[in-house]
Order: structure tokens, then C-alpha cells, then sequence
């Protein structure tokens, strides 16, 4: 089975360890990483493109020292070698300007407030990994027990 | 360890039948090419059975190795001259698997299939469909089976299954989180779909397979086939549907499905309706045109391609991964049959001491175990050269039914298969819905499977009672 990259980015340790915990479920599937800056995020994606490992999604926050997550999945959505990955800004600080350049210029698929709620972060991610998966062709079968099931029925009629 | 056998078994257990002599086989005068298709044929079960490979690159497999290996312009040392050789076969009829007229009618149904869920004939009619049904549960349901029955005979299974689930999620979403019914919605449109490939030669891969061997004065029409195969989905689907509302009865007494959409009235559209209306009907027709049912085939291909109905995007989304599956199949049949080693196989196991039914009764068993566990159509690609084989040198057989009554008890008992979420494609897509636990599917499958199975031999024996076959 091919490995299908999650990541999670946030300065702050503890919201990242939040977050991975929420993704528990999917950890047996996928592979989860946590990156604590943007810098760090954009190192690993060049690399795990260079293994020939797929990223599925990249769940961001905004407010971070150096790059903003806005910042970070723009150069994502612009790079011609990630066009497909699914892309979800985690935020409680975004301007009303930053939110119109993230849905306008990062494309990104889904806007969650902090504080999230842990079911609803798991079930967007479920959904957009179904895309993902779809989208790129690759077995869905042998994933099912994680997948949404309706976005699922949508996709393959 | 454990994950390296069902690597190691198909490379090992073949490459030892290769290496042993030839006189330790218990066939008579076997010779180098029967040998070497026995070990393709070992290959491809363990294959089909373990799955290290996806099913149709075993098929792909299949027919490379008879390339290479059984064929008249194979590797030089397999062609070395030498009295065991046997008969090679032409590289020619190998290769012409991919395009053998089973592979053009199911060709055609993709066709069709795809132009009609392009401009939404599927969605459309089922909303038609489905309105005098009304809204209590039980007609619901029965209204429900009925339209993926029905449209599972010309789509695929899974293609249909997926379909009529994205119309039930938003309704299973607002029953009560501990209301029966739910499950029995969710398991109708798996096995309706299931049932309902039976019906008609392009309604589900096993269903062409046998074709393949029902040639001569063996033939089944396309007419013919789906005026057994009709009433046998539908007494079968109101045994399923009486079980289905019977186990898992609804709650609430009130179900309202909501289908957006109207009929495309566009001129592309309206060539779509009537070009999937003419090729149904010249199926029904059979020979009074004098096109076969796979000549039928290929006029909605050329009516959609030369209209730009399927473009050459859609063409690549066509399910060759299918197309191979069966050419896989048709291959194997081939070299079993035209080295020889089928019927001497047969001949050398003393079937004629066996009771006629013992074999039918045994094989279509045999057959619906297998599809249980594994693809249908790998089980009839395995299954059926044998079964073929064995009801032509079976006299004893002829009384009820010969090797027509055979094949069609083992085809209809590879599609009977679906007491787990592995049995099918539709089962998993409606296994992931979260609404049915693995011993609910289990239960209604097996009770399906069986009953489905017991109606096929009443069903073959009125046939052979009137004379049919």
C-alpha cells in the first residue's frame, strides 16, 4: 500500500499534539507528521515528494513567527507538484483580510475555528482524504473502514 | 513471515510443478505444454485466491505467460522440438483474448453505462421510478431493489451500488440511531445489485464468461438469456426483500427520498435514450436481424463516438482493469482447452462414477463458497473452463441438462456470493456506510446465497423439462 502523507503544522506544541490526538483514528492508514513551522513543513513536503509519497492533506494554523499558514499553503496551492493536496487553515486569529486571501488565494478546502471540535476536525479530514484518494486513483478498498463513506458514493458513480 | 507467503506460494508451488517429471503427473501421456499450463493455472488460482497482485494483473499475467511459454513464437527453449512437447498454441489466438467478441459485448455495456450516467438517465429514470412506490418503508425498499436490480443488469454492480446509496445517505441519516430499518435499507441495495446482474449476459463479468463456453448448438441468445435469467431476479429479489423487511422492519412509518434533477432534453441526450432503447431492443430481438449480440454491441460504440457523446476523456475512464479481468479468464480457457489438458484431466479422474447431481450439486457449491471469499469473476475465470470441460465428457449429465445445466448453475452461484463485506464491491461500499455489522451481511448473504441457490437447480430443471436445454 502506498503512504499517504498527513500534516500538521502549528507553532504551538500542545494545539499540535491536539491535533494529532484528534487524527488518532486515521494514524493507522496514513502517516501523521507534525511540523512546528512553516519552514519546517515545506522542507518535509519537498522531501516526501522526492520519495515519491503522496500528501493528502495539510492542516495549518495561521498565526506563526516568520511565515504565516496563509503564507504557506498560497506557495502550496501555486506549486505545480502539490496542486492536489487538500488544504484546511486552522485558526482563532485570522483577519477578515487573511481569510479573503486564504479562501481567494491558497484555495483551501476548509476554514476551522480554534477552538475546534475534535469529531467534526476528524470527519472534514475523512472527507477530504476520500477526495484525495479518488481524485489520484489509488485503492480505496483497502481503506474504506476510514473513509466517508457518502463523499465516497458521490465519487465513484 | 506470515505476509511474504502470498508472495512466496505463487512463485514457489508453480515453479515446482515445472520442475517435477513428467511422469509423476496422474495424466496419461501429459505432455511439456499441458505441464506448463497446469503451472500457469496454479499460478493464476493462488493469485486470484491471495491476492498479492490486483486481480486483473494475474490476468495480464496469464496471458504473457502463455506468451512466452506455451506459445508458437514463445522463448526459443520452450519450442525445442522433443516427443513430449504437445500442441503449442498460436500467439495469435492468445492475443486475440483482449479483443474476443465477450470483451466487445461487455465493451458495448460500458458504452451504454457511461453515456447514460453522463447526460443522468440513471438518476432520472430512478426517480421516476421510484415515485409510486409512495413513502412507507416496506415499498420504499422493494422500490428501491427493484431499480438497482433493474439497472445493475446493464451497469456495473458497484457502479449502480454506489449510485442508489448517495440517494439513500441523506434519508438513513434521519431514521432513529437505534431503528432496524436502517440496516435493512442499507444491505437491499447491495444485494438487489447482486441479484440483479443476473439477469441479462452483460449484468455481471461470470455472466459473459459462460457465454464464452455456451457456443454450437449450445447457444444462449442475448433474448433468451434474460428470459430465464428475468424471472429468476425477481422471485429472487421478493424472497429478499420478504427476508430483508421481515429481520430488519422500520420504525418509522414515513420515508421521503428526494431526487433533484430532470430529463436533459438535448439532442446529445435524446440520441442517448434512443440509441440505449434500440440496442435493448435488438438484444431482445436475437437473431432475426441476423446480428448476434455481440455485432449489437458495438453500435452504441460507434454512435457515441461518432456523436462526441463519450469523448476521449471518457474513454479513459472505461474499466479496462474489467476488460483484462475477463480476457485473463478467457485465456486460461484456452490454453486448457487447446493443449488438451482439460479433457484429459477429466479423463483421468473417474467422474463417471459419480452421480450427475453429485457434480452439479458439488461444483455450484464449490463455486458459491469461492465467490464468497473472492472476486466473481475470477471465480467463474477459474471454475468455468473446468465445469466446461467436465459436462462435455459427462454423458451421464446429459438427462438433466448436459453442460449447458452446468455452467449455468456454476455462473449463477458466482454471482450468489455475498455474505461478507470481501464477497463484492457492492458489500464493501455498503459495509463502509457504518449502518451493518459484518453478522447482519453474513446472515442475510448466506440465507440469499443459498435459497438463490436452491431456486437455480429448480430453475435449470424446468428448463431441461421443457426442453430448453
Amino acid at each position: 500500500m502506498e503512504t499517504i502523507n498527513i500534516i500538521c503544522v502549528d507553532d504551538q506544541r500542545e494545539v499540535l499534539s491536539a491535533v494529532v490526538r484528534d487524527l488518532a483514528p486515521l494514524a493507522d492508514y496514513f502517516n501523521i507528521e507534525e511540523c512546528e513551522s512553516a519552514a519546517e513543513c515545506e522542507e518535509l513536503m519537498d522531501e516526501l515528494d522526492a520519495d515519491g509519497e503522496h500528501i493528502a492533506l495539510v492542516i495549518s494554523d495561521h498565526v506563526m513567527p516568520l511565515k504565516t499558514g496563509v503564507q504557506l499553503l498560497t506557495e502550496i496551492a501555486d506549486d505545480s507538484r502539490f496542486k492536489e493536496v487538500k488544504k484546511i487553515l486552522l485558526t482563532g486569529l485570522a483577519t477578515h483580510a487573511d481569510t479573503i486571501k486564504a479562501v481567494n488565494q491558497a484555495h483551501i478546502d476548509h476554514y476551522l475555528e480554534k477552538a475546534w471540535d475534535g469529531q467534526e476536525l476528524l470527519q472534514i479530514s475523512k472527507q477530504l482524504l476520500t477526495e484525495y484518494i479518488v481524485s489520484q486513483g489509488l485503492d480505496y478498498e483497502s481503506r474504506l473502514a476510514v473513509l466517508d463513506a457518502p463523499t465516497l458514493y458521490k465519487l465513484i458513480q | 513471515m506470515k505476509q511474504y507467503l502470498k508472495y512466496l506460494f505463487p512463485i514457489l508451488i508453480p515453479g515446482i510443478i515445472l520442475s517435477l517429471p513428467l511422469s509423476w503427473f496422474p495424466i496419461e501421456n501429459i505432455t511439456l505444454a499441458e505441464q506448463r499450463i497446469i503451472a500457469i493455472f496454479v499460478l493464476a488460482a493462488l493469485c486470484w485466491v491471495l491476492e498479492p497482485i490486483p486481480i486483473y494483473a494475474t490476468s495480464v499475467l496469464i496471458i504473457v505467460l502463455e506468451l512466452l511459454f506455451v506459445s508458437d513464437k514463445g522463448l526459443w527453449f520452450t519450442q525445442q522440438a522433443s516427443p513430449d512437447l504437445g500442441i503449442l498454441l498460436s500467439h495469435k489466438d492468445i492475443m486475440a483474448t483482449f479483443a474476443s467478441p465477450i470483451i466487445m459485448l461487455f465493451l458495448g455495456g460500458f458504452f451504454l453505462a457511461m453515456a447514460a450516467t453522463k447526460y443522468r438517465l440513471d438518476v432520472n429514470l430512478a426517480r421516476v421510478l421510484l415515485k409510486p412506490f409512495g413513502q412507507q418503508p416496506k415499498y420504499v425498499m422493494l422500490g428501491l431493489m427493484m431499480i438497482t436490480a433493474v439497472f445493475s443488469m446493464f451497469m456495473s454492480n458497484t457502479a449502480t451500488t454506489a449510485m442508489m446509496l448517495a440517494i439513500l445517505t441523506p434519508v438513513l441519516a434521519v431514521f432513529a440511531k437505534d431503528d432496524l430499518g436502517k440496516v435493512g435499507f442499507a444491505l437491499a441495495i447491495p444485494v438487489a445489485a447482486n441479484v440483479g446482474g443476473i439477469g441479462t449476459p452483460i449484468g455481471t463479468p461470470p455472466n459473459a464468461i459462460a457465454l464464452k463456453y455456451l457456443v454450437g448448438d449450445k447457444l444462449i441468445t442475448f433474448g433468451e438469456w434474460m428470459a430465464f435469467g428475468v424471472p429468476f431476479v425477481i422471485v429472487l429479489l421478493a424472497v429478499s426483500w420478504f427476508i430483508l423487511s421481515r429481520l430488519f422492519p422500520a420504525d418509522t412509518d414515513n420515508i421521503e427520498l428526494t431526487i433533484k434533477g430532470r430529463f436533459l432534453k438535448t439532442p446529445q441526450a435524446i440520441i442517448v435514450y434512443c440509441t440505449f432503447t434500440l440496442t435493448i431492443l435488438l438484444w431482445l430481438m436475437g437473431g432475426i436481424h441476423g446480428m448476434n449480440a455481440y455485432v449489437v454491441a458495438l453500435i452504441p460504440v460507434a454512435v457515441f463516438s461518432v456523436t462526441k457523446i463519450i469523448t476521449k476523456e471518457d474513454l479513459k475512464k472505461i474499466s479496462w482493469d474489467v476488460l483484462w479481468l475477463v480476457s485473463g479468464g478467457i485465456a486460461l480457457g484456452l490454453g486448457l482447452e487447446k493443449t488438451g489438458l482439460a479433457a484429459n484431466a477429466v479423463a483421468a479422474i473417474p467422474f463417471g462414477d459419480f452421480s450427475p447431481l453429485v457434480i452439479i450439486g458439488g461444483a455450484s457449491v464449490l463455486c458459491l463458497l469461492m465467490a464468497n471469499f473472492m472476486s466473481h469473476t475470477a471465480t467463474a475465470n477459474l471454475l468455468m473452463p473446468i465445469v466446461a470441460a467436465l459436462g462435455l465428457s459427462m454423458h451421464s449429465l446429459l438427462p438433466y441438462g448436459g453442460q449447458v445445466a452446468l455452467i449455468l448453475c456454476v455462473t449463477f452461484a458466482a454471482s450468489l456470493g455475498m455474505s461478507l463485506p470481501i464477497s463484492t464491491p457492492p458489500n464493501a461500499l455498503a459495509h463502509a456506510s457504518g449502518h451493518i455489522n459484518t453478522k447482519q451481511m453474513a446472515k442475510v448473504g448466506a440465507s440469499i446465497g443459498v435459497i438463490g441457490l436452491l431456486m437455480t437447480f429448480a430453475m435449470v430443471y424446468l428448463l431441461t423439462v421443457i426442453g430448453f436445454i
